[in-house]
């Protein structure tokens, strides 16, 4: 059964269409790696999944429902945790919780008890009546989470819900998510750390420029790219212009530099190292270490969109 | 959806007032404008005008008579002075006013022709006039009397005490001046007017605060909708105001006991009224800000100006016409009218257009900041 329909999605802000007649299936009980750049209409796709965009054209379906048509439906079954807290500083852990439950029709004891369980399940049990002003940025987090689930939605949709917390929460919010996804939830997510995708995401779509390029799951999307291999050549200080030189070698595809590293994504059936490295050293930069990787899923984000995933 | 307004109403008014502080503003600040028409207006009762006399025609009985006299004017305390003493206390506000006897006044009296007296004050008119006329009149008895004896000392004299001894009936009636209380009431609901519009701007501006920590992006992805949330909040201000019309007005009447001079149920009526207006324009406020600093700065320039204008906070009557006039587009103004027209003893039938105008000042708000949100989108930075 599919949790999520979209098909012929498009938003346009005047002459900018933001996105492009995107299709998209999201299946129960998946982990639904949704990934693009900053501006590849990702937000704007999810602002329209939660009924807080209007499209300019296309149908979203939640649990085989228009959300447009049967938006109360939609909305009971959706649970957003949204990139930026979204919760109120001068509120108790417990009373954000129960706030935010409550809009969906939660009362009385249904209410306490999805409330302590929200709090339970991210771990803020014993924090429950301070103030979030108070709390550290994972635990900042985790309310967030805990504010979107207490209502037990069938999707949720989560997004960049790790950026900017330490290890061990990250760790306790991958694990939460993947015992959300045990639970019955199916679970939209959305992340600049390419290894969190990898790790817990059963199938992945690539957003660029408002279209879905990509969609599969990891293994997938790795074997497009078979004909591609992923070079990384350390220098003792590279130069700003190394990236120009070298994408006029035969084969070269895309070249990264990042401070003293340089990423060359080049064609497989190429041999070409060699040339790269004389290059480099012709240019005056001093090698320290070279290495071909296997493709990996950021291999694949470049190759397709030819940037970054944290542009 | 009932349901949810009540829902987010409860919720918001217990997030919000749940520090004594908040408490203090919304309520504390109505009160203390209560207090403050006490203290403007409790002090304008009676008060004793201070008189210092210097009597040159010493020995003369129609002089010490006079003195006499002007002591036992009502409000009138009579202090003795030499020249030099009054002109110094008339200088340094010890005194009101002087009256001065100089040789020869009691004589010119006995003779028909007053003269020889005179009362000075730095004060001006204010104060004179009362001592003045009362003084004249008495003066002017007993000159009348020397013109009759034409120069017979023995005739005066025998007119005059008979005059002195005279046993005249007085009938006095109290007359209740409710006019101060009637001024307090009155200002007291002018500061009441300026802190409901601050406090709806204060409620409203919840609105944008809740955008600003992307709390009300999370509430519209939930099965409630900008409608709704918008409801929830006018309620909640309404709920408020109500709050403070009903404290202010206990207060005013129950424990400082100011007769408003007008039924308290037709006041109630009014300022509930002027509440839909306050919210009206917080809405507009709100509608038209993209942030609560944006919306306090709007707030400033359009409340206490508005409020200085339509005369919350002295009389209207003092203002030029032109201000007048400009008054006449504040619901304020509305309001104050209304409740002086009503002190003034017409009844509720002659304030209806007063009413009406307040009435359609509220639609009129509302219609704008319904538009005006209708047409903002900012929710592209929700996620």
């Amino acid at each position: 059964m599919n949790v999520l329909d979209i098909r012929g999605l498009t938003k346009k802000f005047g002459e900018f269409v933001a996105v492009d007649n995107m299709s998209l299936t999201v299946r129960e009980g998946e982990i639904f790696g949704f990934l693009g750049a900053n501006g590849a209409g990702k937000s704007t796709t999810i602002n329209m999944v939660s009924s807080l965009l209007r499209p300019s054209s296309g149908e979203i379906r939640i649990l085989d429902r228009d959300i447009t048509k049967q938006s109360r439906f939609a909305k009971l079954n959706l649970g957003i945790v949204p990139q930026d807290l979204a919760i109120y500083e001068d509120m108790t852990a417990y009373e954000n919780v129960s706030f935010f439950a409550g809009l969906y029709g939660l009362r009385g004891t249904q209410l306490k008890e999805r409330t302590e369980e929200a709090l339970e399940f991210v771990g803020l049990s014993d924090k429950a009546k301070s103030l979030p002003k108070n709390f550290s940025g994972g635990m900042k987090r985790r309310l967030n989470i805990a504010c979107a689930i207490a209502h037990k939605p069938k999707l949720i949709i989560m997004d960049e819900p790790t950026v900017g917390i330490d290890p061990q929460s990250r760790n306790y919010i991958l694990t939460s998510v993947r015992n959300l996804n045990e639970s019955g939830c199916t679970i939209i997510y959305t992340s600049h750390y390419m290894e969190e995708v990898e790790e817990i995401c059963s199938r992945i779509a690539i957003v660029d420029h408002g279209k879905i390029i990509a969609e599969g799951t990891k293994e997938q999307l790795k074997s497009t790219i078979t004909d591609v291999k992923d070079i990384r050549i350390e220098v003792k200080s590279a130069q700003p212009a190394a990236a120009g030189v070298l994408k006029a070698i035969p084969g070269v595809r895309t070249v990264l530099q990042e401070e003293n590293v340089i990423r060359i994504h080049s064609d497989a059936a190429v041999d070409n190292l060699n040339r790269i490295l004389k290059q480099l050293m012709d240019d005056g930069m001093e090698i320290r270490s070279v290495e071909e990787k296997e493709p990996n899923l950021e291999t694949v984000f470049l190759t397709l969109t030819g940037r970054n995933l944290r542009d | 959806m009932w349901k949810d307004i009540w829902f987010l109403v409860i919720r918001t008014l217990r997030a919000t007032f749940r520090k004594r502080s908040t408490m203090i503003l919304y309520f504390g600040l109505p009160i203390a404008g209560i207090l403050a028409s006490l203290l403007l207006y409790g002090s304008q009762g009676a008060t004793e005008l201070r008189v210092g006399v210097v009597n040159g025609d010493d020995g003369q009985t129609i002089a010490a008579d006079t003195v006499q006299f002007v002591q036992g004017l009502d409000h009138v305390k009579v202090v003795n002075v030499t020249q030099q003493e009054l002109q110094d206390q008339l200088a340094a506000s010890d005194l009101d006013s002087g009256l001065i006897i100089e040789s020869g006044y009691s004589e010119s009296v006995r003779s028909g022709s007053p003269d020889h007296i005179a009362i000075q004050s730095v004060k001006g008119a204010q104060v004179t006039a009362y001592m003045k006329s009362m003084l004249y009149g008495y003066i002017d008895n007993v000159a009348a009397m020397g013109r009759i004896s034409a120069g017979n000392d023995a005739k005066f004299q025998q007119l005059y005490d008979r005059y002195r001894s005279a046993d005249f009936k007085v009938t006095s009636e109290s007359v209740n001046d409710t006019s101060t209380t009637k001024e307090m009431s009155y200002q007291s609901i002018g500061f009441l007017l300026m802190f409901m519009m601050t406090s709806a701007v204060s409620l409203s501006e919840l609105i944008l605060k809740n955008r600003e920590n992307r709390t009300y992006f999370r509430v519209l992805s939930s099965p409630i909708n900008a409608r709704t949330y918008v409801m929830a909040n006018i309620l909640m201000n309404l709920i408020v105001m109500l709050a403070q019309i009903v404290i202010v007005l206990f207060f005013m009447r129950v424990v400082f006991r100011i007769d408003p001079g007008m039924p308290v149920a037709q006041m109630f009526g009014i300022l509930l009224l002027f509440s839909l207006v306050s919210v009206s324009i917080s809405l507009v406020i709100v509608a038209f800000s993209k942030s609560t600093a944006m919306a306090g700065a709007l707030s400033n320039l359009i409340v206490t100006p508005t409020c200085l204008l339509s005369g919350c906070f002295f009389p209207i009557s003092i203002m030029p016409d032109a201000i007048r006039r400009v008054s006449d587009f504040l619901p304020q103004n509305w309001v104050l009218q209304s409740i002086e027209k009503l002190q003034s003893g017409e009844g509720f039938a002659g304030v209806w257009f007063n009413l009406s105008i307040l009435f359609a000042f509220a639609v009129v708000f509302f219609l704008i900041a319904t538009y005006k949100f209708g047409r903002n989108n900012d929710t592209r930075n929700f996620v």
